[in-house]
Order: C-alpha cells, then sequence, then structure tokens
C-alpha cells in the first residue's frame, strides 16, 4: 500500500472541542422596508393591504396548497412605479423543527413568483414549538423588536439546513394569491 | 441599529438550502443590485441542475441522452467537463451516475422512469461523452445522473464572479456550507462536527478561495445519521468517513472532493495535492486528520 504520509492526525485540546457549541441559531439579514425596495427597486411606493381571513379563504387556502393555515390574515403591499402596479409583496414566515423564518415573496402583477428573500431566522426548540405563548411571541414581529440576534452569525461550513419549508410556505403564499389576491 | 452602508448579507431559499451572500466595501445599493444579481445567477444554476425540475437540463439528459446527443447550457457542460476530468483523475471514483443508487437507497425520489436500476459495484466508464458545441451524451443506456455533488459548488463560484465583475471589493458566497470567499480581508469560516451539528470543530480563515463540506446528517429513513456519498467500488453509501472538509481555489472543486475524501479517506491525498487542495477528514471512531499543508494553519475554534 502507498504511504500515505500527508495527513496528520490533528488535535484539539479536548476541552475546548467539548466546551464550544455551535452558535444559537438567529439572523436578521433584511427589514420589510429594506426587502421591499430590493425587491421592487423602481417601485415609488407600496400601499399596505390589509388581508384578513374569512373561513372561506383559510379552506381555499388549504386546499389549494395543501399547507395548514395558522395565520388570521397575511401582509402584503401592492408595489406602484408611479401610477403603475409593478408587483405584490408579501410577508411570510414558516415554522420548521429548528427555525422559524421570515420571508418575504416577491410576485409579479400575474402572480408569478420574482424571488423569495428570508427576512430573519430564529432557533426553535422541538418541544416548544407546540407552545401557543411561545409562539405567540414571534407572530406580528417587527423589525424594531429587540431578538437576540447575533449580527455577527458565523460562516459555517458543515450540515446544511433544509430549505423545504419555506418551499411549502411559498405554495401557501401562492394559494392566497389565487384565493384573495387574483 | 442600521448598520453603515457599506455591507449588505442577505439569504434566498435556493439549490434545496439556504444561500447567504454577504458583501461590503461599496454603496449599499450597489451591493444590493450586486447580491440580487448573484442570487439570479444561483437560481439559473439551479433551474439547469436540478434533479427534481422536469425541464432541467438534467432531467432532459436523463430522459434523452441515452439514445442520442443533447445540446445543453454551456454552464451545465462545464460542470460535465469537470465532472469528466474529476471522474478520470480519481479512477471512477466520482461518479455523478449514482443516482439510481441514491433512489434505492431513498435519497432521490424515483423518476419518469420507474423503479431504478441497480448499479453493480465497481468504479465505471465515464458516464457523459462530452461533443462539440455544448452537446453530450451518454455512454451507455443505464445512465441517470445526479450533480448534487457538484452543482452546488459551481453555483458558489458563478456568484462570487459576478460579484466581483460588478465590482464588489470583497464578498462571500455560502451555499448550505459550500463557501467562496474573496477580497483582500480574509473572512472567518467555522467548520462543523460531522459528528455532531451542535458543534464547531474548527475554523479557518479564507480569502479567494473555497471551501467545502460533506458530511453525515440525520435520516429518518436510516433512523441514523448517516453521509448522502455513494462509494462507486461497494455501490452503496460511503461508511468510513463521518465528513470531510476541503479547501481549493475554487468551491466547485472543493465541492466534488469533498466526495472523493468521503469515499477515499487518506488515500485522497494525491487528488488533493495535484489540485493543490487540503482537506480536513473525521472518520466515525473519532480520528481527526489534516492534511499537511493545512495542518499547521487549522485552529480550534475561539
Amino acid at each position: 500500500m502507498r504511504p500515505t504520509t500527508g495527513w496528520v492526525r490533528w488535535a484539539a485540546p479536548p476541552a475546548i472541542v467539548v466546551s464550544i457549541a455551535a452558535p444559537a441559531l438567529a439572523m436578521r439579514y433584511l427589514s420589510v422596508e429594506q426587502a421591499q425596495k430590493v425587491a421592487f427597486p423602481d417601485a415609488t411606493r407600496f400601499v399596505e393591504a390589509h388581508v384578513i381571513f374569512t373561513p372561506a379563504d383559510v379552506a381555499a387556502i388549504e386546499r389549494r396548497s395543501g399547507q395548514k393555515v395558522l395565520a388570521r390574515g397575511q401582509q402584503v403591499w401592492r408595489a406602484f412605479s408611479g401610477d403603475r402596479m409593478v408587483g405584490f409583496f408579501i410577508v411570510d414566515y414558516v415554522i420548521g423543527k429548528h427555525l422559524v423564518i421570515d420571508y418575504a415573496v416577491a410576485l409579479d402583477p400575474n402572480g408569478r413568483v420574482g424571488h423569495v428573500e428570508i427576512l430573519e431566522y430564529r432557533e426553535s426548540y422541538g418541544g416548544e414549538i407546540s407552545n401557543r405563548s411561545w409562539l405567540a411571541q414571534f407572530v406580528g414581529k417587527t423589525s424594531q423588536d429587540p431578538l437576540q440576534i447575533d449580527q455577527d452569525i458565523r460562516n459555517i461550513s458543515g450540515a446544511t439546513l433544509s430549505s423545504r419549508h419555506v418551499t411549502e410556505g411559498v405554495k401557501r403564499v401562492l394559494a392566497l394569491y389565487d384565493t384573495c389576491l387574483r | 441599529m442600521t448598520p453603515a452602508c457599506d455591507s449588505v448579507r442577505r439569504a434566498r431559499p435556493l439549490l434545496g438550502t439556504f444561500v447567504e451572500i454577504s458583501a461590503s466595501g461599496a454603496r449599499s445599493g450597489d451591493l444590493h443590485a450586486a447580491v440580487s444579481r448573484a442570487f439570479d445567477i444561483v437560481a439559473d444554476v439551479h433551474r439547469l441542475m436540478s434533479f427534481h425540475d422536469r425541464d432541467s437540463d438534467v432531467s432532459r439528459l436523463n430522459r434523452k441522452a441515452a439514445t442520442r446527443p443533447v445540446a445543453v447550457h454551456p454552464w451545465t457542460y462545464e460542470v460535465l467537463r469537470w465532472s469528466a476530468e474529476l471522474h478520470d483523475a480519481s479512477g471512477g471514483l466520482f461518479d455523478i451516475a449514482v443516482a439510481d443508487t441514491l433512489q434505492r437507497v431513498g435519497l432521490l425520489p424515483d423518476g419518469d422512469s420507474g423503479r431504478p436500476r441497480v448499479a453493480r459495484p465497481g468504479p465505471r466508464p465515464a458516464p457523459v461523452a462530452l461533443l462539440a458545441h455544448n452537446r453530450v451524451r451518454f455512454t451507455r443506456s443505464d445512465v441517470r445522473l445526479d450533480l448534487g455533488g457538484i452543482a452546488k459548488g459551481f453555483a458558489v463560484d458563478r456568484a462570487a464572479e459576478i460579484l466581483q465583475a460588478l465590482g464588489v471589493p470583497r464578498g462571500l458566497v455560502n451555499a448550505g456550507g459550500d463557501i467562496a470567499a474573496f477580497g483582500a480581508e480574509p473572512f472567518t469560516v467555522h467548520i462543523r462536527d460531522p459528528r455532531d451539528a451542535s458543534r464547531i470543530l474548527a475554523e479557518v480563515h479564507l480569502s479567494n478561495e473555497g471551501i467545502a463540506s460533506s458530511g453525515a446528517a440525520f435520516d429518518r429513513r436510516a433512523g441514523a445519521p448517516r453521509v448522502a456519498i455513494v462509494d462507486p467500488t461497494t455501490g452503496r453509501l460511503a461508511s468510513t468517513i463521518a465528513g470531510a472538509t476541503v479547501r481549493a481555489s475554487r468551491c466547485v472543486l472543493a465541492d466534488a472532493l469533498t466526495k472523493l475524501v468521503v469515499v477515499s479517506g487518506r488515500s485522497a491525498d494525491a487528488l488533493l495535492t495535484r489540485y493543490g487542495a487540503s482537506a480536513l477528514l473525521v472518520s466515525w471512531h473519532g480520528d481527526v486528520l489534516a492534511t499537511r499543508s493545512w495542518g499547521k494553519e487549522l485552529r480550534p475554534a475561539s
């Protein structure tokens, strides 16, 4: 067998290895206002549409998307460039096994997805996530609310997070468009 | 508490994970425009190379390329060229035609051609013939491509390239752990322990290069952590190495080479040297090894 001289055994001081936990996963990327600007750079104004779901809306959205609707309404803006409507900007959140993720979906005027942008995420804790009051603290959060956001969150190479929950959330947002905005 | 207008950090769900892009050193408006453009590029790569999307180049190839040459996007062609080179350099250990095995063990959904065919163990000849004018065809009828082992690194490189082309002085693109960094001042990158994702194993400083990690993830189907990389010599998932991190001049190389380190462990040495790459590997029974070139620089996370 060819000698393998190229490797050295690397040993971090064991005390350090066991004591360093990965940083808490929490990060704020963009405020709603920043994300609106990024989504529609040419827009001159954003007009909020107050979408409150009726029970029929909830049923329709759940049927169309196959996703459970937890919220009672949705934060939706119409973006205008002068008098021209250039698209929709919709803020939503999903709760995964590990993370609560706030994100925004930019739709063109015909309801086609332009892109999905993550606004912020926070770690969710297995058992606590089913606790309604714990959940409540994340519902209707504004960008001003202090959360334990680590602005210096690290760049990590290693086990990755799946974006499946967001992909499923986007399906629900599209069903909302079909139901309430089209 | 808005930070000064010379640094942005954003994330989008792409490539099945979260892609994060940091950019700094220019006007905030310009940085945002460049980052948006870079995300669009990643989305383009995703559309071209997704196994799941019926209209991707990969899906078109899997449907047609066994019977006739198929024209692909220049980027897909480039990834196939890298794959062919690495297949050749590794004696067939880097194999992009292992979708059948991944389907068999439940790591990829069954395609439209029904029940997955099962690979015979042992390295196989190059699965793809590269023809003129960005056309390719399969060399055998049983080929089913999955570019999951290399496309993410390629996307990261393309995104970092466009940021630089648009005048961003310093930036980092991170697609679920596949990272490219550029600029004068290095970025600190932490490497997760593949045996325990809540732990950081080490930190390195990265500038104008790529890094990628492949490691075990908990698998509900298997009821245990496992590595989603096929060892072509056995036709099964690689099982001795829990994870590997490779650092190379480009992220596409780092991404592909991690698969080879996971499959061949210490003997990936020569290949790493050939590409000027360095690596850290963690075996299931606890050994942590680093290539000599990297050993000096690696430090415990602080």
